[in-house]
């Protein structure tokens, strides 16, 4: 016990003079935090549309109208270097150039053959060089118009929906994606301090004074990874007081029940920065691989960005054996939904079977490594 | 009447890096209370053969016997009986030089209370404000007096030195070769690499090694004589000479 304590002083003293390690765990995820919360979204706020009215009618006009109430849109209807109506051409050039999202096109007779048969066509060509805006500029299309169609039939709708969205009644992309980058970020935090904490004792030798020791390999990992568990689970604690403050989430479900799954969380992390670490001789190494093998599965396949389902088989497998899958159902849910403990006993049971089968390999390696030079 | 074992016995011992040969099957025996210089240029196989016999680098082939244990199957056990200070002292610079003694005290199971006696004995080699300077701040010649105090505090029969001197300047060498004295006085085994040659005047017996072979092996007096030379430096360059230069 004695030596496993002298590792965590010294860890400690390292970690709290080393003005890189300071900035590299509190500073970087806010940072982080900070860019990515605000550039990764689903929100639409504004949708520049063009309408090209053939029309020039009451009823055209008041399409228009509907399109231009709506808070998002912002409507043109003539050109800026010509006079006159939009033509087709021009419309074509505002999209390819991206000036607009959509044009509408309203038909010459659209009064007439609504007045005839209560019926028209109308045109709308939607930029899809981005799916995501060109699904959500087609919902706003969809709901604006159906509100005018029942408008102008004086019937009203049929059906008068009443739709309560639970959670996030805002519909904020912010309110799905921090608490998906708070796992994230702290996956890699995690990861980071073990692998650069090993790979920097193997850059100035020091490692070998280790092993020269009479320390055992599980002694060292011990050593190592208790003082990394504090300093990751307060990292956590100023992420989401960060999310909480700054960007307004709220945390609904229990700090003691998120911080409880998030000790088993980065446990798995740390392990898996041992792991890096027996493979990386630098720290230089040790920083890109740790950020390979967290960010990118974690961002892409643990359903921070994309749904689970909609990946491949193979991609499906894969992200069972990612913490972050697990980790990020248990943070949504606790901030988001105020879920408690046993909602989430699947996903605790996996992060355990995770850290144990990542510490029990990082042991391993260690170990093996440590016997290899021997 | 059996003959007296080794404190070291190294036998045919080679390292290979690759296709690279850094260590080509040396031997040579350390008796017990001896103090041997290892002496060679810069990549002559110095540190290679030194991690060797500690168990930091795997053997390609031969052994290393530590009073006749084989260092392969009894590091365990043949832990206890070195100690060790690497080449470029290894010390933790963002702790201090009593925090970093603390540490390896800690590590090597030291009791608190034995822990205590050996810093008092520290103190009165380097004054205490010193010891409380960060050892990235601390000059080269504290910083090795740090490391060897550290190497020594398990109490080891075998003192292993890895260029112990290189950095640190004239007066703190010649303190630390005192030191060194002491030590084979309460009946220590020394081997100390360096590649600064009027340190082996120091050594009762000195090892030339160059190019991963030995090219002399002797009591320093005893070589110069039977080579006809006036001093080390020769005899090392027309040693090294004479096997070659690459």
């Amino acid at each position: 016990m004695g030596r496993i304590k002298a590792i965590i002083v010294k860890e400690f003293f390292h970690i709290l003079r080393d003005p890189r390690s300071l900035t590299m765990v509190f500073i970087t995820p806010l940072v982080m935090i900070f860019i990515l919360g605000y550039s990764i979204s689903y929100d639409l706020n504004r949708i520049d549309a063009a309408v090209i009215d053939l029309s020039q009618s009451r009823l055209s006009r008041e399409l228009v109208k509907a399109f231009a109430a709506n808070r998002v849109f912002v409507v043109q209807t003539r050109d800026e270097n010509s006079p006159g109506t939009l033509s087709l051409a021009a419309a074509e050039d505002l999209l390819r150039r991206g000036k607009i999202k959509e044009f509408i096109i309203i038909p010459a007779d659209f009064s007439r053959r609504l007045a005839a048969h209560g019926q028209s066509d109308l045109g709308i060509v939607i930029d899809g060089s981005d799916t995501n805006v060109a699904n959500l500029v087609y919902q706003y299309n969809e709901r604006i118009l159906l509100e005018f169609t029942a408008a102008m039939s004086g019937v009203g709708p049929l059906l008068k929906i009443d739709t309560k969205i639970y959670f996030n009644p805002e519909v904020r992309s912010q309110f799905f994606f921090i608490p998906g980058l708070a796992a994230v970020i702290l996956l890699m935090i995690s990861a980071m301090l073990t692998s650069l904490s090993i790979a920097k004792e193997r850059e100035t030798g020091s490692i070998a004074l280790l092993f020269i020791s009479p320390l055992k390999s599980r002694e060292i990992i011990v050593g190592k990874t208790i003082p990394y568990i504090i300093v990751a689970l307060l990292d956590g604690l100023v992420i989401l007081l960060f999310a909480r403050f700054w960007f307004g989430i709220p945390i609904r479900g229990s700090l003691a029940v998120l911080l409880l799954f998030a000790l088993l969380y980065i446990i798995a992390g740390l392990s898996l920065g041992i792991l890096i670490s027996t493979s990386a001789p630098t720290q230089r190494v040790a920083m890109l691989a740790t950020l390979l093998s967290t960010m990118l599965p974690s961002m892409l396949l643990s359903g921070f960005i994309f749904p689970i389902d909609s990946l491949s088989p193979v991609l499906q497998a894969i992200s069972y054996a990612i913490p972050a899958t697990y980790f990020l159902r248990i943070i949504r849910g606790v901030i988001l939904k105020g879920a408690e403990l046993q909602h989430f006993l699947f996903e605790g049971g996996m992060l355990i079977v995770l850290s144990l089968v990542l510490l029990a390999a990082a042991t391993r390696k260690f170990n093996r490594q440590r016997k290899a030079v021997q | 009447m059996t003959a007296a074992v080794p404190a070291i016995d190294v036998r045919d011992l080679a390292k290979n890096f690759g296709h690279f040969q850094a260590v080509k099957g040396i031997s040579f025996a350390v008796e017990t209370g001896e103090i041997v210089g290892f002496l060679g240029p810069n990549g002559a196989g110095k540190t290679t053969t030194i991690k060797m016999i500690t168990g930091l680098l795997k053997i390609t082939s031969g052994t290393v016997l530590i009073n006749g244990l084989d260092n392969r199957k009894h590091l365990a056990l043949i832990k206890k009986k070195l100690g060790y200070m690497s080449q470029k002292f290894s010390l933790y610079p963002l702790l201090t030089a009593l925090e970093n003694i603390e540490f390896f005290g800690g590590i090597s199971g030291l009791a608190p209370h034995e822990l205590r006696s050996r810093m008092s004995l520290m103190a009165e080699k380097v004054a205490p404000a010193v010891l409380k300077q960060k050892i990235q701040d601390v000059s080269p010649g504290i910083r090795q007096k740090v490391a060897l105090f550290v190497c020594l505090l398990p109490d080891p029969e075998i003192i292993l030195l890895d260029e112990p001197t290189s950095g640190v300047d004239p007066e703190a060498r010649r303190h630390f070769w005192s030191e060194i004295y002491g030590l084979k006085k309460r009946g220590k085994t020394l081997l100390v690499s360096t590649h600064n040659l009027d340190e082996a005047e120091y050594c009762d017996r000195i090892i030339i090694i160059h190019n991963g072979e030995i090219v002399a092996c002797g009591e320093p007096e005893a070589l110069l004589r039977q080579e006809r030379k006036a001093n080390i430096e020769q005899l090392f360059q027309d040693a090294i000479q004479s096997h070659g230069q690459d």
